[in-house]
């Protein structure tokens, strides 16, 4: 037995006028879950306390509730001294019970079709990973695109695909798909990185549905441009001053001895709209013994097409990319930009590794630059944090230089062709960060993504930096500290 | 708001509807019968719970069982049943269980259910234990919550109406029969349905023991409401205890652990290493009956050749990974939440209360004693005799799920009567609870732990006894309700006290072991073919034990 104690959410809209939290201190067994926490409480302290639960051991997705602010199972998430308990972000019933009904009835249901046939075991393979879902809703409360804009969610994109692709249903999934706001999805990717059945929606739902949507001819005319701007260039946005190919030469080699050497991957963004961030992460490397090859050839890693279901052209891009690395003898790639390092390793098979360059910094070390006197918050790149797991070694860097002010890390709406493709959801997106910033009471942010650099900066007044700009400017005031005065 | 306001106890206050078919509970069978009872008139579902999250169907992880292959039969699926269930089963009754549960499985495949199938399209079927042949078909190990899920989706496509979380308390009546029911919404507040046939569907009531498989809502109160409207239940002394439940951590004891796991292949190890199936059943081993294996585990672990935490092993790390992951995904993933890895070590198991093979009598159409009152699934008793072979259930909640839903549904109408007597008694009886003492959570737990050490897998009269005096004095308390929205739990409680009082009453009457039913204070010379007894039966007006002729 150990004794803990726990902060629980409890409101009851019928006579409070506002939610409020309540400690309270509890016996637990060994092992015991939150599910168990919550019982302990009702049956021995409080009956007043109200949580739903039903099966116990995952899997019918009654009890789901977020703890600390992360979405959980109730029965199978272990208890912590000090945890706090709240409802999932879902209208609230009383306490941690949230309305599901509406949710669950948008999830559609399968029309037999006239002549009945059996899926192939190929089909059903497909479809299982699909099925799994215990419909506990943890995706729909953690979703963004749902707080700002029509779009029926995570969880109904998913029966959607799995209607799809099922020979027994007989309607037409992919439009219905569409007008339940299949093009609203950031890609952001928390709905599978907190599903308890760990189903990856984005890839295996949204990301196929928007494919079979462009085979009917549902793509967003935004997103067929990009495409054809791909397809006709290389590049999915243009220029608008020298890029940053155009500014450095093949190699780059590094100030003192050398560490490492990296073929660069420099991304859409960084060489048409950023490239002072790239150049300036540049100015790093050499700083700290990195050598960089940097092959001209290299076009787009084809993300943008990937998110947005246009598909057709992809293993054109991805060859050219992987021999412009491989023809080099290149057995390390580094990729700055947060969605080109998520698409090379999850959507590409290559034969060398890639890593970021939060990755490449931290494993072979920097030299510590100056501390500067200022306060800044740091904005995690969705394909960062959920597509790469990357998400100590940012702050590490960052808190080298300046004092870091954490906020929640949620989607800032610039991912998922949703800025080309709905830019009132992007920036309704872009708006929320932006409140999220002023009550940090950062003079900067700092992040790591090209898009969201781009994005953010025009939903906030402080400037954003790219994490290598930051850096830079620590080296900058180590430099001049140290120069003697003229 | 508090219990005694008088205004709010007024009868006129509470709402009323009339439906043709109410249906109580929304695990396989209760949504098969309202999809069923819905071609024939209006339908309301009532859940306990969100329709589809309650009940064991959703949590029922191996498999079902249908005779699909050439080379298997109904009649060998008949016969292993009736084997399985030690010759107390309703013949009648299986022969429909195995004759229609093909036509259930080609329903759900119909609805889009998706099972696993073999490389020729056919629904792939593995080992079960008790049986001749492979014929539980599955979806990995989540075949019940494909079944619901694919349920639940059939359901939104018809007109039933359903009202979730709310918590029937008692059937009413008139001078016909059953007439509908009450119930508590979340608030608290009664509400009253008038229906021309009720269906129960409210699944099974072992959490009256200690330790258990079942949900939450698995509080027999079913058995609760039927036993009160005066309809006859058989055999509630036929308790499964699953041979193996979780036991680690301690709070989630009993966590089913499914028979997939040795029907993939699976081998129960004691302490000492041994493979102690040998000693109990050599010829099936692992894959004997859920009674012989569960009775096997309990007599290791008691004879101390169990692990500290109080369970045998069940090993499946020979088996190829692969395997694991994908035939048993949903065990790997409970397993590793909980710390262990299936692939690297074994898991710890012991036996966990698991279903009540008795229940309300009923006809081949699901009729009860009681006119107007229809019942299936676990909460009906006769199918599965004195042991149920896994992944007979879940065929069960779909042959006589449609079955009971059809035979309501083609129920005639009949004008509204109100059962003003049966409304006002449940009025006294919740305004009693404002007044009461006892937490019902202290009742529950007195009430678990002394199933579980009376009336649990061996069994004798003196224990039997002491544990009918337990319920009776715990009968006598007077529960209490600090709000409306906690006057639910006071009514469950006393479900669970009746639901216990059938299963040791019955336990008391059937003096001879049967099945998952051991008296150890009783030598026999006869088996279940050769027993002279038929089923225990109780009802309001009689008890006793039928005597073959």
């Amino acid at each position: 037995m150990k004794e803990l104690t726990v902060r629980i959410y409890r409101y009851n809209p019928g006579s409070d006028d506002r939610p409020h939290y309540q400690h309270y201190q509890v016996r637990a067994n060994d092992g015991a879950r939150v599910l168990h926490v919550l019982q302990a409480i009702h049956d021995e302290t409080d009956s007043s306390l109200s949580f739903r639960y039903c099966c116990g051991s995952g899997q019918c997705g009654s009890c789901a509730v977020r703890v600390n602010g992360q979405a959980v199972l109730a029965c199978m998430e272990e208890a912590r001294d000090g945890m706090t308990v709240e409802p999932l972000e879902l209208p609230v019933i009383k306490d941690l019970v949230v309305d599901m009904e509406p949710y669950l009835e948008a999830i559609a249901s399968l029309v037999p079709s006239g002549e009945f046939r059996m899926p192939s075991h190929e089909e059903v393979e497909i479809m299982k990973p699909l099925r799994s879902c215990i419909e506990c809703l943890a995706c729909v409360s953690v979703c963004p695109a749902l707080k700002v804009t029509t779009f029926a969610g995570p969880t109904v994109m998913r029966e959607d695909m799995r209607l799809a692709l099922d020979p027994r249903d007989h309607e037409d999934r992919v439009t219905a798909s569409v007008a339940d706001g299949l093009f609203a999805c950031t890609s952001c990717q928390a709905c599978w990185k907190i599903c308890p059945k760990e189903i990856q929606i984005p890839g295996k739902a949204i990301e196929k549905l928007r494919a079979l949507a462009n085979r009917k001819g549902l793509t967003l005319p935004r997103h067929q441009e990009v495409a054809k701007l791909i397809r006709e260039s290389g590049r999915s946005v243009t220029r608008i001053e020298p890029t940053f190919l155009e500014q450095v030469p093949d190699v780059i080699e590094p100030d003192g001895g050398v560490k490492a050497t990296v073929g660069f991957f420099t991304g859409c963004m960084y060489n048409n709209r950023l490239p002072r961030a790239a150049l300036d992460a540049m100015e790093v490397l050499k700083r700290n013994g990195i050598r960089v090859i940097i092959p001209k050839e290299q076009v787009c890693c084809g993300s943008p097409l990937i998110r947005t279901g246009q598909t057709d052209f992809l293993d054109t891009l991805k060859s050219r990319n992987i021999n412009s690395y491989t023809f080099r003898n290149i057995d390390l790639v580094m990729t700055m930009c947060a969605g080109c390092g998520s698409t090379l390793k999850h959507d590409y098979t290559t034969p060398f590794r890639v890593m970021d360059v939060n990755e490449v910094l931290t494993h072979f070390g920097i030299e510590p630059p100056a501390p500067l006197a200022i306060k800044a918050t740091y904005h995690d790149p969705c394909h960062l944090l959920r597509g790469q797991g990357i998400r100590d070694l940012p702050r590490e860097l960052i808190t080298k230089v300046v004092d870091l002010v954490e906020m929640p890390a949620v989607c800032c709406g610039s991912g998922g062709g949703v800025k080309s493709g709905i830019p009132a959801e992007a920036d309704a997106l872009g708006e929320l960060r932006r409140a999220e910033i002023e009550k940090t009471g950062a003079e900067v942010v700092i992040t790591s993504c090209p898009f969201c650099e781009y994005h953010i900066s025009a939903h906030t007044d402080r400037p954003v930096k790219n994490i290598c700009t930051i850096i830079l400017e620590g080296y900058a005031e180590k430099d001049r500290r140290e120069k003697p005065p003229a | 708001m508090l219990l005694c306001d008088p205004a709010h106890n007024k009868m006129h206050s509470d709402e009323e509807q009339d439906t043709h078919v109410l249906v109580i509970g929304s695990g396989g069978a209760g949504v098969r019968a309202a999809i069923e009872a819905s071609g024939y008139g209006e339908t309301l579902l009532v859940s306990k719970t969100l329709a589809g999250k309650g009940g064991c169907t959703t949590m029922a992880e191996g498999g079902y069982n249908a005779v699909l292959r050439e080379q298997d039969s109904c009649e060998i699926h008949f016969e292993d049943t009736m084997n399985g269930g030690a010759w107390l089963n309703d013949p009648a009754l299986v022969r429909i269980l195995v004759d229609e549960s093909p036509k259930r499985m080609d329903d759900l495949l119909r609805w889009g259910a998706v099972f696993d199938v073999t490389d020729c399209c056919e629904v792939a079927q593995r080992p079960f234990g008790g049986q001749r042949f492979p014929r539980t078909c599955y979806a990995g190990d989540r075949t019940g919550h494909e079944m619901i899920s694919t349920l639940i989706d059939r359901l939104h496509s018809t007109d039933v109406r359903v009202e979730n979380e709310i918590t029937i308390i008692s059937l009413l009546k008139d001078e016909d029969g059953v007439s509908g029911a009450a119930g508590l919404d979340r608030q608290g507040d009664l509400r009253i349905i008038h229906a021309d046939s009720t269906v129960l569907a409210t699944g099974g009531g072992t959490k009256i023991f200690d330790i258990s498989t079942n949900s939450s809502s698995g509080t027999g109160d079913g058995y609760a409401l039927g036993f009160y409207a005066g309809a006859e239940l058989i055999d509630m002394e036929q308790i499964q205890f699953h041979p193996t439940g979780a036991v680690y951590p301690y709070d989630a004891r009993g966590r089913l652990v499914t028979e997939a796991v040795r029907g993939e292949g699976g081998l129960l190890r004691n302490v000492l290493n041994e493979r102690f199936m040998e000693r109990y059943d050599p010829q099936r081993m692992e894959l004997s009956t859920r009674d012989v294996v569960a009775r096997a585990i309990a007599t290791e672990i008691v004879e101390g050749r169990g692990t500290v935490n109080g369970g045998v092993f069940l090993d499946v790390t020979h088996l190829p990974r692969s395997q694991i992951e994908t035939r048993l995904p949903v065990m790997l993933e409970q397993f590793l939440k909980f710390g262990v890895d299936i692939r690297d070590e074994p898991m710890e198991v012991a036996p966990t209360a698991h279903h009540i093979m008795g229940g309300l009598r009923i006809t081949e159409w699901g009729e009860t004693t009681v006119p107007g009152l229809f019942a299936c699934g676990e909460v009906a008793g006769g199918v599965h005799g004195a042991n149920r072979l896994g992944g007979n259930a879940l065929a069960d909640t779909q042959v006589f799920g449609r079955r009971a839903g059809e035979a309501a549904g083609k129920a005639p109408t009949r004008g509204r009567k109100t059962d003003h007597r049966g409304i006002e008694g449940l009025h006294e009886k919740l305004e009693a609870y404002g007044l009461g003492d006892v937490d019902p959570t202290t009742v529950i737990r007195s009430l678990q732990t002394a199933m579980w050490e009376g009336a649990g897998i061996f069994r004798n009269a003196r224990d039997l006894e002491r544990t009918l005096a337990i319920i009776d004095h715990l009968s006598t308390l007077k529960m209490k309700a600090p709000a409306r929205e906690n006057l639910a739990a006071c009514c469950i409680a006393e479900n669970m006290l009746a639901t216990a009082r059938l299963v040791v009453r019955g336990a008391l009457l059937r003096k001879e072991s049967r099945g998952a039913h051991v008296r150890r204070d009783i030598s026999q010379a006869w088996d279940g073919r050769t027993s002279p007894y038929g089923h225990t039966y109780q009802s309001l007006q009689r008890e006793g034990i039928e005597v073959r002729s």
